[in-house]
């Protein structure tokens, strides 16, 4: 694997920021056990895994407390972690447009700075918990980059989380009313999952298949419970899994491996 | 300018290698100004600056004591910087092959990685002091590959320099000095040895890479520029030499890593 810690100027956002991009490389493993391919034929692109981090994150989150570069090199799987701040994954009323960022800018940089696939059947997003809410929010926002997303122990049900944070039964270092113009009105927005579903369906859009994985002893399993049924509701391509574990870095580090088992992965570089 | 840290498995050196990299992106002055620049465009290739750097230092020093970044993104180009420690750039009779990681591996490797061109005139290889050196033995060894070759203040007199009593020499581990040269008597008349390797590309009747020296007056290193280039014209190479006061230090290489920039196509 080769690892590109990246920092460039963003138009969209108005300041430098930084992403760490994994790339499959041959590596000493696969040269000692006499394992080398052709990584790099002439057009050789590669799938690639948009890893979202959770609140009070950054861009390094991933690759310093989990072993998503072992992962991913054994998937041959491109992987770009990029940094949303606290935004909850959106264009914020009063911030920064990390929505934007993420779906339209980020995507055209590393197309034209890495070997990176452009098409949609080659393109995921996944994401912990505020990640897991931003994975499927890039992924329904343009259904047409992205082929699959996948939640672990994600907010998906954002809205729950907002009135669990009212109440203070949650915690959380989102400044909701310069996230959302009126935080009150979720519902019913492109921000509220269900729904943007839902318009998505609406307009015929094909949608990407969601994986959603939840720790059953996580403060935010019984919201993931609720997220589920809904998800169901919506008649969206669904996997669902449940299994010991809190909101961790154990539980994000082992089902990240069942996400990349469950993308339409072609464990190797793709021609474009 | 998208600045780039890269790590990766090294199949020349038998070990992982930090470059860092910079490719030409949306500045915030470009965009305060609303300067339309297609840096995103399809099949975009950026001509690159291989850029060395010296004895004791590695490949962050050209990015953090330089304001290389700026002045690449105004010409547009990439530059690639890569770390050899104290290798010379050659492949080291007791160690690691640093003149094939830097000549062969390195650009095949970094053109299917990042936008970049593989036109040899696109092709730039420059350096400071043993990096200068550096430049002249990868260019000359891969002539095919780059276009330009740029030294600033380089230990061109290699077999002199080895040998010599300046701080830059006698500091360098004994043990380490040994590892690449297998001592510094085996330099002279070596193909290591500037002169010797110049002679025979020369003779061999291939195309050369054009060639660009810049020393300052008083630097220690300008003795062994001086006999580089004069060995050089002695042979009929044609080299664009610069002198300037100055000595061997970061504002010389800030101030003159742009006349190398000029010079540049």
């Amino acid at each position: 694997m080769a690892f590109f810690q990246t920092n460039f100027f963003s138009p969209v956002l108005g300041f430098n920021t930084d992403i760490n991009v994994l790339i499959p490389t041959p590596n000493s493993d696969e040269i000692l056990n006499h394992k080398k391919s052709d990584y790099f034929f002439d057009g050789a692109k590669y799938q690639v895994l948009y890893l979202l981090h959770g609140a009070y994150g950054d861009y390094s989150d991933w690759m310093r407390l989990t072993s998503i570069e072992k992962y991913a090199q054994n998937h041959k799987l491109a992987v770009v972690m990029p940094s949303a701040s606290n935004s909850f994954y959106q264009d914020m009323f009063r911030g920064s447009s990390y929505l934007t960022y993420l779906t339209e800018e980020l995507p055209q940089f590393v197309k034209a700075l890495f070997p990176i696939s452009a098409k949609r059947e080659n393109t995921f997003t996944a994401g912990l918990s505020m990640g897991g809410y931003g994975a499927l929010r890039l992924a329904l926002t343009k259904p047409e980059q992205y082929a699959a997303c996948a939640s672990l122990s994600g907010a998906i049900d954002i809205e729950g989380c907002l009135e669990r944070v009212k109440n203070g039964t949650m915690g959380g270092p989102f400044l909701w009313d310069s996230i959302f113009e009126a935080s009150a009105q979720i519902a019913g927005t492109d921000a509220d999952l269900f729904a943007l579903i839902k318009k998505r369906k609406a307009e015929g859009r094909q949608l990407p298949k969601v994986f959603q994985s939840c720790g059953t002893e996580d403060f935010i399993y019984p919201l993931n419970i609720l997220a589920h049924q809904r998800l169901l509701e919506t008649g969206i391509d669904l996997t669902y899994e449940e299994h010991p574990g809190i909101h961790d870095w154990d539980y994000w580090d082992t089902h990240i491996q069942r996400v990349l088992e469950w993308l339409p992965l072609a464990e190797d570089s793709v021609k474009e | 300018m998208a600045h780039i840290d890269c790590n990766f498995y090294s199949d020349s050196l038998q070990k992982n290698a930090h470059v860092i990299v910079f490719i030409p992106s949306m500045s915030a002055d470009d965009f305060l100004e609303d300067r339309q620049v297609s840096y995103y465009e399809e099949g975009k290739k950026y001509p690159v600056l291989y850029l060395l750097h010296g004895s004791y230092g590695d490949c962050m020093d050209w990015s953090l004591r330089s304001s290389i970044e700026r002045y690449a993104q105004d010409k547009e180009i990439a530059v690639v910087m890569p770390s050899a420690e104290n290798s010379a750039y050659i492949n080291m009779v007791w160690g690691e092959n640093y003149l094939t990681y830097i000549g062969k591996e390195l650009p095949d490797f970094l053109r299917k990685i990042f936008p970049l061109s593989s036109v040899r005139d696109e092709n730039y290889i420059a350096g400071l002091s043993m990096g200068g050196y550096g430049a002249f033995r990868v260019a000359l060894e891969y002539p095919e590959t780059f276009g330009y070759i740029a030294s600033l203040s380089g230990g061109l007199d290699m077999p002199a320099l080895q040998n010599g009593t300046e701080a830059h020499s006698k500091k360098m581990p004994l043990n380490y000095k040994e590892a690449v040269f297998d001592g510094g008597d085996k330099i002279a008349g070596s193909r290591n040895d500037l002169p010797v390797l110049l002679k025979e590309k020369k003779s061999a009747e291939i195309c050369l890479p054009k060639m660009y020296m810049n020393c300052g007056t008083e630097d220690f290193i300008y003795p062994a520029n001086e006999a580089f280039y004069k060995a050089a014209c002695q042979m009929g190479v044609e080299i664009t030499y610069e002198r300037f006061q100055g000595v061997h230090c970061w504002d010389y290489w800030d101030a003159h890593i742009k006349d190398v920039l000029n010079w540049l196509p």
